[in-house]
C-alpha cells in the first residue's frame, strides 16, 4: 500500500478510535479507561514517512483536543495547542526511534504506545493542576495514569499485527543503511 | 531535504499555529463538527454493544434455566426458554412504563435520550447522549433520571450531545440538605471515584449518614431547585468549613436512559 493511502486510512481511523474507546467499559478498580488513540497514533508515527507522520500527529492532536474540550462559561478550559505540540513532539521522537532501530518493530510500537499514553494522561493531569490549582496525587490518580498505559502496552500488538499488512514493504523491513534523515 | 518537503513542513507549521490560535467559539463549533462525525459510529457501536450485552444475558439465563431444570424436574427446557424470553420482555416493559410514568408526572418538560457511551478521558466525567440541537437541546441544560440529577449538557451537535456528569470536578451545583438549613456547593473530584463532595457547609453542621441532598436552585443557575442530588455518606469539619461526602442519587455507572430538562411545564 502506498504511504499516501495508508495516511488517509489512518486519518479516517482516528475518529473511529475515539468512538470505540468511548464505548469500551472501564477497568477495575477505579474506573480507569482504555485509550486507543495514542496506540493508533504511535502506529502512524512509526509507519509513515516523516512529513506525513507530522501531519498525522497534528490530526491526532486536534482530535484528542476536541474530544476532551470542556467549556466553562463559554471559555474553553484547554485549547488545541498543547495536544498538538504533544503529538508533534512524539511523532518526531518515534520517527527517530524507528530510524535508530532500523525499521518498524512491534516492540517499539508497544513501548511507544505505553509511553505516549503515560505522558498524555500524566500531562493532562499536570495541566489541569496548573489551571485549577492543587496537586491531589493519591493512589487513584496513580492508577488512573498507570492502568491505561499498561493496557496500551498489552493491546498495541493486536493493532500492530492487524494493520501491519497495510504498511509499505520497504518501511516494514529493517534496512542496515538507513540513516536519520527526512527522506524515507 | 526536498523543496516540496520544506514547503509541506512550513504549511504544517502554519496550520498548527492556526489551530492553536482558535477562539473558544470556533473550538466549540469544531467540537460540534467532531461530534457529528462521531455520531453514526457511536450509535452503531452502542447498538452492537447492546446486542452483545443481551447475548451475554441470554447465555446467563440459559445457565440459570439449566440449574432450574435440575431442581424442578417437572418442567421441560423449551418451556423454560420461552418463559425466560417473556420475563425479559416483561422487565423491559416494566422499565419503560416506569420511565414513561416519571416523564408524565414530572413538573419539567423532559426530552428522553439514550446514553451512547462515556468519555474515555481520565480526568473528565462525561457521557454522550442520542439527542442534539435538532431535538431542542442546547448547552447548559440539566440532565436527570427518575432517581436524581445526572449533570448538564455541554457540547451539542445536530443529533448528539455531551453531558458533564455531576461527578466531574467542573460541574458545581448549589445544594441544600434535607431537614436542615445547610447549603453548600457540590462537585466531583479530579480523579472521580463516583462520589460527590459537598463543601462550604457550617463546621458545626449536624449531618447524619442517609440524609438526602437536593439542588438549591440558585437564581440564574443551570439546575432547578428540588432535584435529588445524593445522600450523605459522611461529614467532617475542616479548618474553615464542613464537608460532606455524598453518594449520587442517580446510578451514574449504569445509565441507559436520561431526560434533558428543557424548561418547566
Amino acid at each position: 500500500m502506498k504511504p499516501s493511502i495508508l495516511f488517509i486510512l489512518l486519518l479516517l481511523l482516528l475518529p473511529v478510535s475515539v468512538a470505540i474507546q468511548d464505548l469500551l467499559p472501564s477497568l477495575p478498580p477505579s474506573q480507569e479507561r482504555i485509550q486507543l488513540l495514542p496506540v493508533l497514533f504511535c502506529f502512524g508515527a512509526l509507519a509513515l514517512p516523516l512529513v506525513p507522520a507530522l501531519y498525522f500527529g497534528l490530526a491526532a492532536g486536534v482530535v484528542q483536543g476536541l474530544a476532551l474540550l470542556q467549556s466553562q462559561s463559554g471559555q474553553a478550559e484547554l485549547g488545541l495547542c498543547l495536544p498538538i505540540l504533544f503529538f508533534l513532539g512524539w511523532a518526531i521522537i518515534l520517527q527517530m526511534a524507528s530510524e535508530a532501530t532500523r525499521g518498524m518493530r512491534w516492540e517499539l510500537h508497544s513501548l511507544g504506545s505505553a509511553l505516549t499514553t503515560l505522558s498524555l494522561i500524566g500531562g493532562e493531569f499536570l495541566v489541569l493542576c496548573l489551571k485549577r490549582g492543587g496537586l491531589p496525587i493519591d493512589e487513584t490518580v496513580m492508577l488512573r495514569i498507570a492502568a491505561p498505559s499498561a493496557a496500551a502496552l498489552l493491546i498495541s500488538p493486536i493493532l500492530y499485527f492487524s494493520l501491519r499488512s497495510l504498511v509499505p514493504f520497504s518501511l516494514d523491513t529493517p534496512t542496515p543503511k538507513k540513516q536519520l534523515s527526512f527522506d524515507r | 531535504m526536498k523543496k516540496v518537503q520544506i514547503a509541506a513542513l512550513i504549511l504544517l507549521a502554519v496550520v498548527a499555529v492556526g489551530f492553536c490560535t482558535l477562539g473558544s467559539e470556533s473550538l466549540a463549533n469544531l467540537q460540534s463538527y467532531l461530534l457529528g462525525i462521531l455520531s453514526p459510529i457511536s450509535r452503531s457501536g452502542s447498538a452492537v454493544k447492546s446486542s452483545i450485552g443481551n447475548l451475554g444475558k441470554d447465555l446467563m439465563s440459559l445457565d440459570q434455566l439449566e440449574l432450574e431444570y435440575n431442581r424442578l424436574l417437572s418442567e421441560n427446557r423449551q418451556l423454560r426458554a420461552e418463559n425466560n424470553g417473556l420475563r425479559d420482555l416483561q422487565r423491559d416493559n416494566d422499565h419503560l412504563r416506569q420511565v414513561l410514568g416519571y416523564r408524565e408526572r414530572s413538573s419539567f418538560r423532559l426530552i428522553p435520550a439514550a446514553v451512547l457511551g462515556s468519555d474515555s478521558g481520565a480526568w473528565w466525567s462525561t457521557i454522550k447522549i442520542s439527542r442534539g440541537s435538532r431535538d431542542g437541546i442546547a448547552p447548559d441544560m440539566p440532565v436527570i433520571t427518575d432517581r436524581g440529577l445526572v449533570g448538564k449538557t455541554t457540547a451539542v451537535s445536530n443529533d448528539l450531545s455531551e453531558v458533564m456528569l455531576v461527578t466531574d470536578e467542573n460541574c458545581k451545583v448549589a445544594a441544600k440538605v434535607e431537614g436542615t438549613k445547610e447549603q453548600g456547593i457540590c462537585a466531583g473530584s479530579r480523579a472521580s471515584t463516583g462520589e460527590l463532595q459537598l463543601a462550604f457547609l457550617s463546621k458545626l453542621a449536624d449531618l447524619q449518614p442517609g440524609q438526602k441532598v437536593y439542588t438549591a436552585g440558585v437564581s440564574g443557575g443551570v439546575f432547578p431547585s428540588g432535584i435529588a442530588l445524593g445522600t450523605v455518606k459522611s461529614f467532617h469539619a475542616r479548618e474553615l468549613d464542613g464537608e460532606a461526602i455524598l453518594e449520587p442519587a442517580a446510578d451514574l455507572g449504569s445509565l441507559e436512559e436520561v431526560f434533558v430538562v428543557t424548561g418547566a411545564k
